[in-house]
Protein backbone atom coordinates (compact mmCIF):
# COMPACT_ATOMS: atom_id res chain seq x y z
CA UNK A 1 0.00 0.00 0.00
CA UNK A 2 2.85 2.66 1.14
CA UNK A 3 4.82 1.65 -1.64
CA UNK A 4 2.11 2.24 -4.49
CA UNK A 5 1.88 5.80 -2.72
CA UNK A 6 5.87 6.17 -2.91
CA UNK A 7 5.65 5.35 -6.35
CA UNK A 8 2.61 7.91 -6.78
CA UNK A 9 4.32 10.96 -5.01
CA UNK A 10 8.01 10.00 -6.78
CA UNK A 11 5.94 10.25 -10.34
CA UNK A 12 4.64 13.47 -9.36
CA UNK A 13 8.11 14.95 -8.96
CA UNK A 14 9.64 13.38 -11.34
CA UNK A 15 7.52 14.39 -14.02
CA UNK A 16 7.86 17.88 -12.52
CA UNK A 17 11.72 17.54 -12.91
CA UNK A 18 11.23 16.31 -16.80
CA UNK A 19 8.51 18.82 -17.36
CA UNK A 20 10.93 21.57 -18.79
CA UNK A 21 13.23 19.60 -21.18
CA UNK A 22 10.09 17.30 -22.29
CA UNK A 23 8.51 20.69 -23.23
CA UNK A 24 11.62 22.46 -24.72
CA UNK A 25 11.72 18.89 -26.82
CA UNK A 26 7.92 19.35 -27.84
CA UNK A 27 8.46 23.33 -28.70
CA UNK A 28 11.44 22.29 -31.05
CA UNK A 29 9.30 20.24 -32.64
CA UNK A 30 7.01 22.95 -33.72
CA UNK A 31 6.79 25.88 -36.44
CA UNK A 32 7.86 28.66 -34.61
CA UNK A 33 4.70 30.53 -34.58
CA UNK A 34 2.85 27.67 -33.04
CA UNK A 35 5.05 27.37 -29.56
CA UNK A 36 2.36 29.83 -27.64
CA UNK A 37 -0.31 28.99 -29.27
CA UNK A 38 -0.41 25.55 -27.63
CA UNK A 39 0.86 27.14 -24.08
CA UNK A 40 -2.30 29.32 -23.89
CA UNK A 41 -4.35 26.19 -23.74
CA UNK A 42 -3.08 23.52 -22.05
CA UNK A 43 -3.04 20.43 -23.12
CA UNK A 44 -1.59 17.14 -24.32
CA UNK A 45 -0.85 19.27 -27.02
CA UNK A 46 1.34 21.10 -24.86
CA UNK A 47 3.79 18.35 -24.62
CA UNK A 48 3.71 16.43 -28.35
CA UNK A 49 3.44 18.42 -31.23
CA UNK A 50 0.49 17.70 -33.95
CA UNK A 51 3.03 17.81 -37.05
CA UNK A 52 6.73 17.68 -35.89
CA UNK A 53 9.15 18.87 -38.02
CA UNK A 54 12.83 19.74 -38.11
CA UNK A 55 13.09 22.45 -39.49
CA UNK A 56 14.42 24.50 -36.26
CA UNK A 57 17.06 21.89 -36.14
CA UNK A 58 17.94 22.36 -39.95
CA UNK A 59 17.80 26.55 -39.33
CA UNK A 60 20.88 25.77 -36.58
CA UNK A 61 22.71 23.67 -38.21
CA UNK A 62 24.05 26.10 -40.90
CA UNK A 63 23.51 29.11 -38.77
CA UNK A 64 26.27 30.54 -36.35
CA UNK A 65 24.60 28.21 -33.47
CA UNK A 66 26.26 25.18 -35.55
CA UNK A 67 29.72 26.57 -35.75
CA UNK A 68 29.32 26.63 -32.40
CA UNK A 69 28.60 23.45 -31.11
CA UNK A 70 31.90 22.26 -33.44
CA UNK A 71 33.78 24.54 -31.19
CA UNK A 72 32.42 23.50 -28.27
CA UNK A 73 33.32 19.82 -28.97
CA UNK A 74 36.67 20.88 -30.32
CA UNK A 75 37.11 22.59 -26.79
CA UNK A 76 35.72 19.78 -25.03
CA UNK A 77 37.71 17.46 -26.61
CA UNK A 78 41.07 18.76 -27.03
CA UNK A 79 40.55 19.43 -23.01
CA UNK A 80 39.71 15.80 -22.07
CA UNK A 81 42.65 14.43 -24.12
CA UNK A 82 45.24 16.89 -22.82
CA UNK A 83 43.76 17.32 -19.38
CA UNK A 84 43.77 13.67 -18.58
CA UNK A 85 47.29 13.37 -19.89
CA UNK A 86 48.52 16.10 -17.38
CA UNK A 87 46.34 15.32 -14.84
CA UNK A 88 47.59 11.94 -14.57
CA UNK A 89 50.80 12.45 -14.88
CA UNK A 90 50.41 14.89 -11.95
CA UNK A 91 48.28 12.35 -9.77
CA UNK A 92 51.01 9.84 -10.58
CA UNK A 93 53.74 12.34 -9.22
CA UNK A 94 52.07 12.55 -6.00
CA UNK A 95 51.06 9.03 -5.33
CA UNK A 96 53.31 6.61 -6.93
CA UNK A 97 57.03 8.26 -6.01
CA UNK A 98 57.58 9.14 -2.09
CA UNK A 99 60.05 12.60 -1.74
CA UNK A 100 60.03 15.56 0.78
CA UNK A 101 57.63 18.23 -0.14
CA UNK A 102 55.19 16.03 -1.66
CA UNK A 103 52.69 17.30 0.82
CA UNK A 104 53.29 21.09 -0.02
CA UNK A 105 52.44 20.38 -3.56
CA UNK A 106 49.35 18.38 -3.10
CA UNK A 107 48.49 21.22 -0.89
CA UNK A 108 48.86 23.34 -4.03
CA UNK A 109 46.42 21.04 -5.96
CA UNK A 110 43.65 21.24 -3.15
CA UNK A 111 44.17 24.85 -2.76
CA UNK A 112 43.90 25.28 -6.73
CA UNK A 113 39.93 23.74 -6.58
CA UNK A 114 39.16 24.90 -3.76
CA UNK A 115 39.60 28.59 -5.04
CA UNK A 116 36.48 28.25 -7.79
CA UNK A 117 37.68 28.87 -11.58
CA UNK A 118 34.16 31.26 -11.87
CA UNK A 119 35.73 33.89 -9.00
CA UNK A 120 38.93 34.49 -10.45
CA UNK A 121 37.54 34.31 -14.19
CA UNK A 122 38.44 38.35 -14.63
CA UNK A 123 41.95 38.20 -13.15
CA UNK A 124 42.42 35.71 -15.50
CA UNK A 125 41.08 37.20 -18.63
CA UNK A 126 42.98 40.01 -17.74
CA UNK A 127 46.22 38.02 -18.18
CA UNK A 128 44.97 36.39 -21.09
CA UNK A 129 44.15 40.14 -22.97
CA UNK A 130 47.57 40.78 -22.23
CA UNK A 131 49.03 37.57 -23.75
CA UNK A 132 47.00 37.94 -27.31
CA UNK A 133 44.64 34.95 -26.63
CA UNK A 134 41.89 36.38 -26.76
CA UNK A 135 39.30 34.99 -29.42
CA UNK A 136 42.10 31.93 -30.23
CA UNK A 137 40.93 28.32 -29.22
CA UNK A 138 44.13 27.65 -27.13
CA UNK A 139 42.49 31.13 -24.80
CA UNK A 140 39.25 28.57 -24.42
CA UNK A 141 41.00 25.37 -23.62
CA UNK A 142 43.59 26.44 -21.02
CA UNK A 143 41.60 27.28 -18.55
CA UNK A 144 40.46 23.52 -18.81
CA UNK A 145 43.69 22.02 -18.19
CA UNK A 146 44.83 22.65 -14.31
CA UNK A 147 41.93 20.96 -12.97
CA UNK A 148 42.67 20.13 -9.47
CA UNK A 149 39.62 17.98 -8.98
CA UNK A 150 40.67 15.99 -11.73
CA UNK A 151 44.12 15.63 -10.58
CA UNK A 152 42.52 14.86 -7.05
CA UNK A 153 40.50 12.07 -8.59
CA UNK A 154 43.09 10.03 -10.12
CA UNK A 155 45.62 10.38 -6.83
CA UNK A 156 42.59 8.63 -4.60
CA UNK A 157 42.72 6.00 -7.51
CA UNK A 158 46.63 5.30 -8.26
CA UNK A 159 47.34 5.30 -4.21
CA UNK A 160 44.99 1.86 -4.22
CA UNK A 161 47.62 0.52 -6.65
CA UNK A 162 49.85 -1.84 -4.94
CA UNK A 163 53.82 -0.49 -4.65
CA UNK A 164 54.59 -4.23 -4.79
CA UNK A 165 53.63 -4.46 -8.90
CA UNK A 166 55.67 -1.02 -8.96
CA UNK A 167 58.41 -2.63 -7.70
CA UNK A 168 58.39 -5.40 -9.62
CA UNK A 169 58.19 -3.97 -12.71
CA UNK A 170 61.12 -1.63 -11.83
CA UNK A 171 63.15 -4.69 -10.85
CA UNK A 172 62.28 -5.86 -14.41
CA UNK A 173 64.01 -2.88 -15.89
CA UNK A 174 60.84 -0.86 -16.33
CA UNK A 175 61.24 3.18 -16.20
CA UNK A 176 59.04 5.07 -14.47
CA UNK A 177 57.70 6.76 -17.96
CA UNK A 178 56.53 2.55 -18.37
CA UNK A 179 55.04 2.32 -14.67
CA UNK A 180 53.15 5.10 -15.70
CA UNK A 181 52.10 4.20 -19.03
CA UNK A 182 51.65 0.65 -19.40
CA UNK A 183 50.46 -0.22 -15.20
CA UNK A 184 48.80 2.73 -13.88
CA UNK A 185 47.22 4.08 -17.21
CA UNK A 186 45.95 0.61 -18.18
CA UNK A 187 45.21 0.20 -14.85
CA UNK A 188 42.68 3.33 -14.26
CA UNK A 189 40.30 3.27 -16.68
CA UNK A 190 37.58 3.87 -14.39
CA UNK A 191 38.82 6.70 -12.37
CA UNK A 192 40.30 8.13 -16.07
CA UNK A 193 37.02 7.83 -17.29
CA UNK A 194 35.30 9.76 -14.33
CA UNK A 195 38.08 12.34 -14.28
CA UNK A 196 37.75 12.75 -18.23
CA UNK A 197 33.96 13.41 -17.38
CA UNK A 198 34.87 15.78 -14.88
CA UNK A 199 36.90 17.55 -17.21
CA UNK A 200 34.10 17.67 -20.49
CA UNK A 201 31.55 18.76 -18.43
CA UNK A 202 33.70 21.96 -17.10
CA UNK A 203 34.50 22.76 -20.41
CA UNK A 204 30.70 22.14 -22.26
CA UNK A 205 29.30 24.05 -19.05
CA UNK A 206 31.10 26.84 -18.87
CA UNK A 207 29.89 30.05 -19.43
CA UNK A 208 31.34 32.98 -17.60
CA UNK A 209 34.50 32.04 -19.27
CA UNK A 210 33.85 31.89 -23.18
CA UNK A 211 32.16 35.10 -22.63
CA UNK A 212 35.22 36.95 -21.45
CA UNK A 213 37.30 35.03 -23.98
CA UNK A 214 35.81 34.27 -27.08
CA UNK A 215 34.01 37.67 -28.45
CA UNK A 216 33.97 36.93 -32.14
CA UNK A 217 31.85 34.36 -33.97
CA UNK A 218 34.49 32.54 -34.75
CA UNK A 219 35.28 31.31 -31.82
CA UNK A 220 31.95 31.09 -29.69
CA UNK A 221 31.18 28.37 -27.95
CA UNK A 222 27.59 27.03 -28.00
CA UNK A 223 26.12 28.15 -24.70
CA UNK A 224 27.28 31.50 -25.58
CA UNK A 225 25.54 31.36 -29.19
CA UNK A 226 22.24 30.44 -27.72
CA UNK A 227 22.51 33.20 -25.09
CA UNK A 228 23.13 35.86 -28.37
CA UNK A 229 19.79 33.90 -29.72
CA UNK A 230 17.93 35.53 -27.13
CA UNK A 231 19.94 38.93 -27.27
CA UNK A 232 18.43 39.26 -30.90
CA UNK A 233 15.55 42.17 -31.63
CA UNK A 234 13.48 39.05 -32.47
CA UNK A 235 13.95 35.73 -30.95
CA UNK A 236 13.08 32.90 -32.54
CA UNK A 237 11.59 30.76 -29.61
CA UNK A 238 11.81 27.35 -32.04
CA UNK A 239 15.61 27.44 -32.73
CA UNK A 240 15.78 28.39 -29.08
CA UNK A 241 14.23 25.34 -27.99
CA UNK A 242 16.39 23.07 -30.96
CA UNK A 243 19.67 24.69 -29.24
CA UNK A 244 18.61 24.00 -26.34
CA UNK A 245 17.89 20.11 -26.62
CA UNK A 246 21.29 19.95 -28.63
CA UNK A 247 23.60 21.97 -25.94
CA UNK A 248 21.83 18.99 -23.39
CA UNK A 249 21.26 16.13 -25.25
CA UNK A 250 25.63 15.63 -25.90
CA UNK A 251 26.45 15.59 -22.49
CA UNK A 252 23.87 13.51 -21.41
CA UNK A 253 24.57 10.89 -24.05
CA UNK A 254 27.87 10.63 -22.50
CA UNK A 255 27.00 10.95 -19.26
CA UNK A 256 24.33 7.66 -19.59
CA UNK A 257 26.75 5.67 -21.51
CA UNK A 258 29.17 6.25 -18.17
CA UNK A 259 26.54 6.32 -15.67
CA UNK A 260 28.53 4.13 -13.28
CA UNK A 261 31.53 5.82 -13.38
CA UNK A 262 29.70 9.10 -12.73
CA UNK A 263 27.95 7.90 -9.69
CA UNK A 264 31.52 6.58 -8.61
CA UNK A 265 32.89 9.86 -9.13
CA UNK A 266 30.45 11.20 -7.05
CA UNK A 267 30.92 8.92 -4.23
CA UNK A 268 34.70 9.49 -4.09
CA UNK A 269 34.23 13.69 -3.95
CA UNK A 270 31.52 13.32 -1.32
CA UNK A 271 32.49 10.68 1.33
CA UNK A 272 36.47 11.32 -0.03
CA UNK B 1 65.86 -1.81 -20.10
CA UNK B 2 66.30 1.54 -17.99
CA UNK B 3 69.80 3.27 -18.34
CA UNK B 4 70.42 4.09 -14.21
CA UNK B 5 71.18 8.20 -14.42
CA UNK B 6 74.72 9.24 -13.92
CA UNK B 7 74.06 10.36 -10.53
CA UNK B 8 72.50 6.88 -9.11
CA UNK B 9 75.39 5.95 -6.88
CA UNK B 10 75.72 9.69 -5.66
CA UNK B 11 72.40 10.06 -3.86
CA UNK B 12 71.87 7.06 -1.16
CA UNK B 13 68.46 6.64 -0.63
CA UNK B 14 67.31 8.64 2.69
CA UNK B 15 65.60 5.21 4.04
CA UNK B 16 67.36 2.39 3.72
CA UNK B 17 69.73 1.28 1.04
CA UNK B 18 69.93 -2.24 1.06
CA UNK B 19 70.88 -3.34 -2.21
CA UNK B 20 71.99 -1.44 -5.09
CA UNK B 21 68.73 -2.47 -6.69
CA UNK B 22 66.40 -0.64 -4.13
CA UNK B 23 68.51 1.89 -4.26
CA UNK B 24 67.94 2.37 -7.76
CA UNK B 25 64.03 2.05 -7.06
CA UNK B 26 63.90 4.99 -4.73
CA UNK B 27 66.55 7.10 -7.08
CA UNK B 28 65.96 10.89 -6.85
CA UNK B 29 61.91 10.24 -6.50
CA UNK B 30 61.76 13.76 -6.52
CA UNK B 31 63.16 14.74 -9.86
CA UNK B 32 61.62 12.66 -11.07
CA UNK B 33 58.15 12.94 -9.82
CA UNK B 34 58.60 16.66 -10.46
CA UNK B 35 58.77 15.89 -14.19
CA UNK B 36 55.70 14.20 -13.72
CA UNK B 37 54.10 17.37 -11.98
CA UNK B 38 55.88 20.36 -13.81
CA UNK B 39 52.58 20.32 -16.31
CA UNK B 40 50.03 20.58 -14.18
CA UNK B 41 51.75 22.33 -11.72
CA UNK B 42 52.71 24.85 -13.96
CA UNK B 43 48.95 25.03 -15.47
CA UNK B 44 47.46 25.72 -11.67
CA UNK B 45 50.05 28.38 -10.80
CA UNK B 46 49.74 30.47 -13.77
CA UNK B 47 45.84 29.52 -14.36
CA UNK B 48 44.63 29.68 -10.59
CA UNK B 49 46.63 30.86 -8.83
CA UNK B 50 48.26 33.62 -10.34
CA UNK B 51 44.89 35.37 -11.14
CA UNK B 52 43.95 35.19 -7.50
CA UNK B 53 47.47 36.99 -6.84
CA UNK B 54 46.97 39.87 -9.31
CA UNK B 55 43.47 40.12 -8.13
CA UNK B 56 45.45 41.13 -4.60
CA UNK B 57 47.81 43.31 -6.32
CA UNK B 58 45.39 44.99 -8.34
CA UNK B 59 42.87 45.30 -5.28
CA UNK B 60 45.64 47.43 -3.48
CA UNK B 61 46.15 50.03 -6.70
CA UNK B 62 44.24 52.41 -8.35
CA UNK B 63 44.24 53.29 -11.80
CA UNK B 64 43.57 56.66 -12.78
CA UNK B 65 40.86 57.49 -15.30
CA UNK B 66 42.49 60.59 -16.33
CA UNK B 67 45.98 59.68 -16.89
CA UNK B 68 46.01 55.97 -16.82
CA UNK B 69 48.70 56.14 -13.46
CA UNK B 70 48.71 53.26 -11.55
CA UNK B 71 49.59 53.72 -7.99
CA UNK B 72 49.43 51.86 -4.38
CA UNK B 73 46.43 52.52 -2.29
CA UNK B 74 46.40 49.93 0.25
CA UNK B 75 42.86 48.98 1.65
CA UNK B 76 41.16 52.02 0.25
CA UNK B 77 39.40 50.14 -2.67
CA UNK B 78 37.68 47.63 0.14
CA UNK B 79 36.91 50.61 2.05
CA UNK B 80 35.13 52.44 -0.96
CA UNK B 81 33.26 49.16 -1.53
CA UNK B 82 31.77 49.06 1.92
CA UNK B 83 30.63 52.62 1.50
CA UNK B 84 28.94 51.92 -2.36
CA UNK B 85 25.46 51.12 -2.30
CA UNK B 86 25.41 49.24 -5.31
CA UNK B 87 27.86 46.88 -3.42
CA UNK B 88 25.95 47.20 -0.26
CA UNK B 89 22.75 46.02 -1.91
CA UNK B 90 24.22 43.24 -3.57
CA UNK B 91 25.83 41.78 -0.08
CA UNK B 92 22.32 42.18 1.02
CA UNK B 93 21.06 40.08 -2.21
CA UNK B 94 23.08 37.17 -1.93
CA UNK B 95 22.89 37.55 2.04
CA UNK B 96 18.98 36.18 1.54
CA UNK B 97 20.09 34.52 -1.27
CA UNK B 98 22.28 32.45 0.03
CA UNK B 99 19.90 31.66 3.72
CA UNK B 100 17.13 30.67 1.31
CA UNK B 101 18.22 28.54 -1.79
CA UNK B 102 20.77 26.53 0.10
CA UNK B 103 18.30 25.26 3.17
CA UNK B 104 16.10 24.43 0.91
CA UNK B 105 18.64 22.84 -1.60
CA UNK B 106 19.67 20.25 0.87
CA UNK B 107 16.27 19.60 2.81
CA UNK B 108 14.80 18.87 -0.94
CA UNK B 109 17.69 16.67 -1.99
CA UNK B 110 17.79 14.84 1.48
CA UNK B 111 13.88 14.08 1.36
CA UNK B 112 14.25 12.97 -2.42
CA UNK B 113 17.49 10.74 -1.49
CA UNK B 114 15.53 9.25 1.42
CA UNK B 115 12.23 8.61 -1.01
CA UNK B 116 14.24 7.25 -3.75
CA UNK B 117 16.68 5.06 -1.89
CA UNK B 118 12.95 3.46 -1.07
CA UNK B 119 11.87 0.32 -3.16
CA UNK B 120 8.66 0.62 -5.32
CA UNK B 121 7.61 0.27 -8.95
CA UNK B 122 10.12 2.16 -11.19
CA UNK B 123 12.39 4.16 -8.99
CA UNK B 124 15.38 4.00 -10.86
CA UNK B 125 13.13 5.41 -14.04
CA UNK B 126 11.78 8.16 -12.03
CA UNK B 127 14.86 8.86 -10.13
CA UNK B 128 16.62 9.47 -13.71
CA UNK B 129 13.82 11.91 -14.06
CA UNK B 130 15.17 14.24 -10.91
CA UNK B 131 18.94 13.69 -12.05
CA UNK B 132 17.81 14.69 -15.74
CA UNK B 133 19.03 18.55 -15.24
CA UNK B 134 22.14 17.68 -14.07
CA UNK B 135 23.38 17.16 -17.96
CA UNK B 136 21.70 20.76 -18.90
CA UNK B 137 24.23 23.47 -18.93
CA UNK B 138 23.57 26.64 -17.32
CA UNK B 139 23.06 28.99 -19.85
CA UNK B 140 20.78 26.72 -21.27
CA UNK B 141 18.16 26.06 -18.67
CA UNK B 142 18.24 29.75 -18.04
CA UNK B 143 17.28 29.71 -21.93
CA UNK B 144 14.19 27.52 -21.39
CA UNK B 145 13.09 28.67 -17.74
CA UNK B 146 13.22 32.28 -19.64
CA UNK B 147 10.63 31.36 -22.02
CA UNK B 148 8.32 29.31 -19.44
CA UNK B 149 8.60 32.83 -16.87
CA UNK B 150 7.11 35.05 -19.79
CA UNK B 151 3.46 36.07 -19.02
CA UNK B 152 2.44 34.28 -21.44
CA UNK B 153 4.27 31.35 -21.04
CA UNK B 154 4.27 27.72 -19.60
CA UNK B 155 4.50 28.53 -15.83
CA UNK B 156 1.58 30.83 -16.13
CA UNK B 157 -0.73 28.43 -18.31
CA UNK B 158 0.03 25.87 -15.65
CA UNK B 159 -1.25 28.35 -12.36
CA UNK B 160 -4.01 29.15 -14.72
CA UNK B 161 -5.13 25.82 -15.08
CA UNK B 162 -4.85 25.28 -11.14
CA UNK B 163 -7.36 28.10 -10.97
CA UNK B 164 -4.51 30.84 -9.86
CA UNK B 165 -3.93 34.29 -11.56
CA UNK B 166 -1.10 34.52 -13.80
CA UNK B 167 2.28 36.00 -11.90
CA UNK B 168 4.83 38.97 -13.16
CA UNK B 169 7.25 36.45 -12.05
CA UNK B 170 11.28 38.27 -13.51
CA UNK B 171 9.35 41.29 -13.93
CA UNK B 172 8.49 42.03 -10.18
CA UNK B 173 11.24 42.58 -7.29
CA UNK B 174 9.33 40.39 -5.29
CA UNK B 175 9.20 37.51 -7.41
CA UNK B 176 12.71 37.58 -9.47
CA UNK B 177 14.48 35.99 -6.85
CA UNK B 178 12.38 33.22 -5.78
CA UNK B 179 12.00 32.66 -9.92
CA UNK B 180 15.91 31.86 -9.95
CA UNK B 181 15.98 30.22 -6.76
CA UNK B 182 13.18 27.73 -8.45
CA UNK B 183 15.31 27.50 -11.17
CA UNK B 184 18.58 27.05 -9.61
CA UNK B 185 16.94 24.22 -7.56
CA UNK B 186 15.65 22.75 -10.58
CA UNK B 187 18.99 22.10 -11.61
CA UNK B 188 20.81 21.35 -8.26
CA UNK B 189 18.90 19.22 -6.09
CA UNK B 190 19.15 16.15 -8.26
CA UNK B 191 22.71 16.70 -8.24
CA UNK B 192 23.22 16.96 -4.27
CA UNK B 193 20.71 14.34 -4.08
CA UNK B 194 22.66 11.68 -5.78
CA UNK B 195 25.65 12.26 -3.49
CA UNK B 196 23.27 11.56 -0.58
CA UNK B 197 22.22 9.01 -2.11
CA UNK B 198 25.23 7.62 -2.16
CA UNK B 199 25.98 8.29 1.54
CA UNK B 200 22.59 7.02 2.14
CA UNK B 201 23.32 3.38 0.69
CA UNK B 202 26.64 3.21 2.71
CA UNK B 203 24.27 2.85 5.88
CA UNK B 204 24.19 -0.82 6.90
CA UNK B 205 20.56 -2.11 6.79
CA UNK B 206 21.51 -4.00 10.19
CA UNK B 207 21.06 -1.25 11.79
CA UNK B 208 17.73 0.15 11.17
CA UNK B 209 16.71 -3.44 11.34
CA UNK B 210 17.93 -2.88 15.17
CA UNK B 211 16.30 0.27 15.89
CA UNK B 212 12.72 -1.06 14.05
CA UNK B 213 13.05 -4.20 17.17
CA UNK B 214 13.88 -1.40 19.84
CA UNK B 215 10.23 -0.50 18.56
CA UNK B 216 12.01 3.45 17.30
CA UNK B 217 9.45 5.12 14.87
CA UNK B 218 10.13 5.54 11.29
CA UNK B 219 10.79 9.49 12.64
CA UNK B 220 13.26 8.31 15.02
CA UNK B 221 15.31 6.04 12.78
CA UNK B 222 15.72 9.22 10.96
CA UNK B 223 16.78 11.42 13.45
CA UNK B 224 19.02 9.07 15.32
CA UNK B 225 20.48 6.47 12.87
CA UNK B 226 20.38 7.88 9.31
CA UNK B 227 21.10 11.75 9.77
CA UNK B 228 24.27 11.25 12.34
CA UNK B 229 25.80 8.58 9.51
CA UNK B 230 25.02 11.00 6.80
CA UNK B 231 27.28 13.35 8.87
CA UNK B 232 30.18 13.70 6.24
CA UNK B 233 28.18 13.60 2.93
CA UNK B 234 25.98 15.89 4.04
CA UNK B 235 28.60 18.50 5.47
CA UNK B 236 30.12 17.79 1.89
CA UNK B 237 27.06 18.77 0.14
CA UNK B 238 26.54 21.78 2.53
CA UNK B 239 29.30 23.13 1.55
CA UNK B 240 29.85 22.71 -1.97
CA UNK B 241 26.33 23.54 -2.42
CA UNK B 242 27.11 26.74 -0.44
CA UNK B 243 29.91 27.55 -2.60
CA UNK B 244 28.07 27.09 -5.83
CA UNK B 245 25.36 29.06 -5.18
CA UNK B 246 27.63 31.88 -4.00
CA UNK B 247 29.07 31.58 -8.39
CA UNK B 248 25.59 31.82 -9.73
CA UNK B 249 26.15 33.86 -12.95
CA UNK B 250 24.57 32.95 -16.31
CA UNK B 251 20.52 32.62 -15.11
CA UNK B 252 21.06 36.44 -13.49
CA UNK B 253 23.13 37.63 -16.47
CA UNK B 254 20.74 36.19 -19.22
CA UNK B 255 17.30 36.52 -17.53
CA UNK B 256 17.35 39.47 -14.72
CA UNK B 257 20.80 41.49 -15.44
CA UNK B 258 20.20 41.75 -11.65
CA UNK B 259 17.01 43.91 -11.62
CA UNK B 260 14.48 44.43 -11.13
CA UNK B 261 15.75 47.14 -9.02
CA UNK B 262 18.68 45.08 -8.27
CA UNK B 263 16.71 42.71 -6.56
CA UNK B 264 18.75 39.88 -8.15
CA UNK B 265 22.16 41.72 -8.05
CA UNK B 266 24.59 38.52 -6.70
CA UNK B 267 27.95 38.87 -6.23
CA UNK B 268 29.24 37.51 -9.27
CA UNK B 269 26.98 39.50 -11.36
CA UNK B 270 28.19 42.59 -9.51
CA UNK B 271 32.00 41.73 -9.95
CA UNK B 272 31.06 41.34 -13.90
CA UNK B 273 29.18 44.70 -14.22
CA UNK B 274 31.56 46.39 -11.98
CA UNK B 275 34.65 45.15 -14.26
CA UNK B 276 33.51 45.65 -17.54
CA UNK B 277 30.22 47.76 -17.51
CA UNK B 278 31.14 50.45 -14.60
CA UNK B 279 34.84 49.83 -16.42
CA UNK B 280 36.62 49.91 -12.37
CA UNK B 281 38.91 46.76 -12.29
CA UNK B 282 40.31 47.55 -9.07
CA UNK B 283 37.27 48.13 -7.30
CA UNK B 284 35.79 44.22 -9.07
CA UNK B 285 39.41 42.64 -8.30
CA UNK B 286 38.87 43.74 -4.40
CA UNK B 287 35.44 42.03 -4.48
CA UNK B 288 36.40 39.46 -6.19
CA UNK B 289 39.11 38.82 -3.30
CA UNK B 290 36.37 39.30 -1.04
CA UNK B 291 34.49 36.52 -3.01
CA UNK B 292 37.53 34.06 -2.81
CA UNK B 293 37.97 34.62 0.47
CA UNK B 294 34.27 33.96 1.52
CA UNK B 295 34.76 30.85 -0.54
CA UNK B 296 37.96 29.52 1.41
CA UNK B 297 36.02 30.65 4.74
CA UNK B 298 32.83 28.61 3.71
CA UNK B 299 36.06 24.93 2.98
CA UNK B 300 37.14 25.65 6.04
CA UNK B 301 33.92 25.41 8.06
CA UNK B 302 33.64 22.00 6.07
CA UNK B 303 36.87 20.90 7.40
CA UNK B 304 36.11 21.68 11.40
CA UNK B 305 32.34 20.06 10.22
CA UNK B 306 34.00 16.61 9.07
CA UNK B 307 36.49 16.52 11.97
CA UNK B 308 34.28 17.12 14.62
CA UNK B 309 33.61 13.56 16.11
CA UNK B 310 34.73 10.69 14.39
Amino acid sequence: MSRRLYTLLATVIGLAFALPLLWALSSSLRGGSEIFQHISRLSWETLVPASPTLANYGALATGAFGRAILNSLLVALVTVVAGLLISAAAAFGLSALRFRGQGALFAIVVLSFLIPFDAIAIPLATLFRDWDLTNTYAGLILPGLGHGLAIFLLRQFFLAIPGDLVEAARIDGLGWFGVFGRIYLPLSRPALVSAGLTLFIFQWQSYVWPLLIGTGTDHQLGPIALANMRGQFTIDYGQLFAGSIVLTVIPLLIILRFQRHFTQSIATTGLK
Amino acid sequence: MTTPPPTSTRLPTPTRPTTPRRARLADRPAAIALAFLAPALVALLVLRLLPAGIAFVSSLNHTSLLTGETYFVGLRNYATLFTDPTFLQSVRVTLLFSVIVNPLQIAAALALAVLFTRRFAGVRFLRVLVILPIAVPPAVSAAVWSVAYRPDGLLNSLLTVLGLPPQPFLTSPGQALWSLIVLLSWIGVGYWMMFLIAGLQDIPLSLYEAAAIDGASAWRRFWHVTLPLLRRPLAFVLVADTVANFLVFAPVQMLTNGGPEGSTNVTMYDIFTRAYTVGDLSLAQAEVMLLVLLVLAVVVVQFRLLRGKD
